[in-house]
């Protein structure tokens, strides 16, 4: 990592021009709101890539090295920043640049799709890009906070935009336990800086790992059961999935990429932090595991039972946050590396299955496996493009899934786990039996009444594109894995040095 | 015990109360796959408690098997407390943090 003193110009970029953008669009009207809102996502999208790594500091000063008496960013020399800060290093980068890349495709596809309250619904989305931007950045407590609370609402506000009364009961179920949690999430927050003094979490875990707690370990304890609930809501984890895939089944399919990429941004952003802070603690991995397990294993038979493709999709992305966090769980280097890997990968794949399910939005709206027939026959393109993101979300090669879900399965067996292994293969095979039911009767299956319409539809050009962008990009993730890995490696490794 | 012949029609005739038309074959065969994986996913997880002893894990192991085909179908009682009602997910979450709380600090 480039070390530098100076804040880094990017790190606000990255948080202003989507809050600009979002002020903007709000009080414009048809026209004008696509040109500013698409050339914000670009110029996103272009800092995400272009931007160098470094730090973003409100307050404090870097590390003392002892021994050439300048400051230093290096974690293994020992020294307490003071400060709320930001970081950007390989992992936000990689991160930062997915969620960009599926905001401007989302953007781009609301200034298509949307007749009514555009102006608000994309002052939403690039709302929840800056929420995502921030927690998986943030290196404090406060703005971890504040990141997780204003994600949350944002959530709220995209799951209501759909304007049906599903999804109106969705973000009203979903924002009533946004109060539960966020109080939740500032308790254990107020517990660590209590304990440690430190509002900077890499500070924290230095006093924690140097000093100890002793007999105020307990409160650490229930510090961690708050951070639980937090994560468990964030990431729609058992037993708050019912209300998130709820979220993510009545939203539409385009905002719900954007929703499962946060949702994926905070389990790795929150995951990492619990690790860090309350890793040494007995029984916290287990507990990681164990609501892993219960995630993946609840998820995908919800999405065997379901009639509707949304909710399938919707059910599976629940089910897949367990692989994410069952990696992080494990805490090794195997697992983290295999959980962070897997969240990339399951935003990309998630992305496909859930732009294919926006273009049957333009086949007539139907979504179910009651309602929708032949669509194959109508559309070649989307039928081969569902079947490719179901084949990459179940973990066949040469797509990224497979090489993601290897790496956690390896990972389970090098700990000793060949249950969890089990699983997590039992995951990816009913991943593909839930799809194919659904793809099964809305692609392929010939219409039951002969009177139904065969007229080919003309779908958005920027939605084929994306489609294509996103398979091509599983499928070389899926042959070259180090493309992403090497963002990976040098931050889990950090992880566990610390 | 209930054998899978016997499974399938209790089954089916619970789907018969409330399921017809043309999803009806669809829906039927989701819901047994179900619960089949329900069942495997239960009786690996019980075979994961040998962590903490060989013994526990044998009596789960037998016990839940039993329980799951005695009470078949399950997969509509996991539907059921998985619906998105406000006051169920509230009771699943006081439960869950009131282990996670009690394991931890057992644990600790």
């Amino acid at each position: 990592m480039i070390e530098s003193i100076s804040n880094l110009w990017s790190i606000p970029l990255l948080v202003i021009i989507p809050m600009l953008t979002a002020i903007i669009v709000n009080f414009l009207y048809d026209k004008a709101i696509k040109p500013i809102a698409i050339s914000s996502a670009i110029i996103i999208l272009i800092i995400s890539i272009i931007s160098p790594y470094g730090y973003h500091w409100f307050c404090g000063h870097p590390a003392l090295n002892p021994e050439t008496l300048t400051f230093t960013f290096n974690p293994n020399i020992f020294g307490y920043k003071l400060s709320l800060e930001f970081i950007f290093g390989p992992l936000q980068h990689i991160m930062i640049f997915i969620s960009s890349l599926i905001l401007l495709f989302c953007v781009i596809l609301s200034t298509i799709g949307l007749t009514k309250h555009q102006g608000p619904y994309i002052a939403l989305l690039f709302l929840l890009f800056m929420s995502s931007a921030i927690v998986i950045m943030v290196n404090d407590l406060y703005h971890l906070w504040i990141a997780v609370e204003i994600g949350s609402l944002i959530v709220v506000g995209i799951a209501a935009a759909s304007g049906t009364s599903i999804s109106h009961k969705a973000a009203l179920k979903y924002g009533l336990f946004s109060a539960i949690s966020g109080a939740g999430l500032a308790v254990s927050l107020a517990l660590v800086l209590g304990l440690t003094g430190f509002s900077n979490i890499s500070d924290a875990i230095m006093y924690l790992k140097q000093f100890g707690i002793g007999e105020m370990s307990t409160v650490l304890y229930i510090a961690f059961g708050f951070f639980v609930l937090s994560w468990m809501y964030a990431g729609g984890l058992a037993p708050i999935h019912p209300l998130k895939s709820e979220v993510y089944g009545a939203s539409y399919p385009h905002g719900t990429a954007l929703l499962q990429a946060q949702s994926k941004l905070m389990l790795v952003a929150i995951g990492i932090i619990m690790l860090r802070l309350f890793g040494m603690l007995p029984f916290v991995k287990e507990v990681m595991i164990f609501l892993s397990v219960i995630t993946m294993m609840i998820g995908v038979i919800m999405a065997l039972i379901q009639i509707d493709f949304r909710w399938i999709i919707a059910y599976l992305i629940i089910s897949h946050s367990g692989f994410v966090t069952l990696g992080i769980g494990l805490g090794t280097q195997e697992g983290l590396i295999g959980g962070i890997f897997q969240a990339v990968n399951d935003i990309i794949y998630m992305t496909i299955l859930l732009l294919c399910c926006e273009a049957l939005f333009y086949f007539g709206g139907k979504t179910s496996t009651k309602e929708a027939y032949d669509i194959a026959k109508k559309s070649p393109f989307i039928a081969t493009a569902t079947i490719l993101g179901a084949i990459a979300a179940s973990g066949i090669p040469p797509f990224n899934g497979f090489q993601s879900e290897i790496i956690l399965i390896q990972a389970c067996l090098k700990e000793g786990l060949p249950e969890i292994a089990v699983l997590i293969l039992m995951v990816s095979v009913t991943t593909f039996i839930a799809l194919l039911r659904g793809i099964y009767r809305i692609f392929l299956k010939p219409p039951e009444l002969q009177d139904q319409d065969n007229s080919n539809v003309d779908l958005p050009k920027v939605l084929i594109i994306g489609i294509i962008i996103f398979i091509i990009l599983s499928i070389i993730i899926g042959i070259y894995p180090d493309i992403v890995l090497r963002f990976i490696i040098p931050v889990v490794k950090e992880v566990l040095s610390i | 015990m209930t054998s899978t012949e016997t499974f399938y029609e209790k089954l089916k005739k619970w789907l018969d109360n409330f399921i017809t038309g043309s999803g009806y074959t669809n829906i039927t065969t989701g819901y047994i796959t179900g619960e089949l994986q329900f069942l495997v996913f239960i009786i690996i997880l019980s075979v994961f408690f040998r962590l903490f002893s060989v013994p526990l894990a044998i009596i789960l192991l037998i016990f839940i098997t039993a329980f799951a085909l005695y009470f078949a179908p399950v997969i509509k009682d996991v539907e059921k407390e998985n619906m998105n009602d406000l006051n169920r997910v509230l009771y699943w979450m006081v439960i869950y943090f009131a282990i996670i709380i009690a394991i931890t600090l057992w644990g600790g």
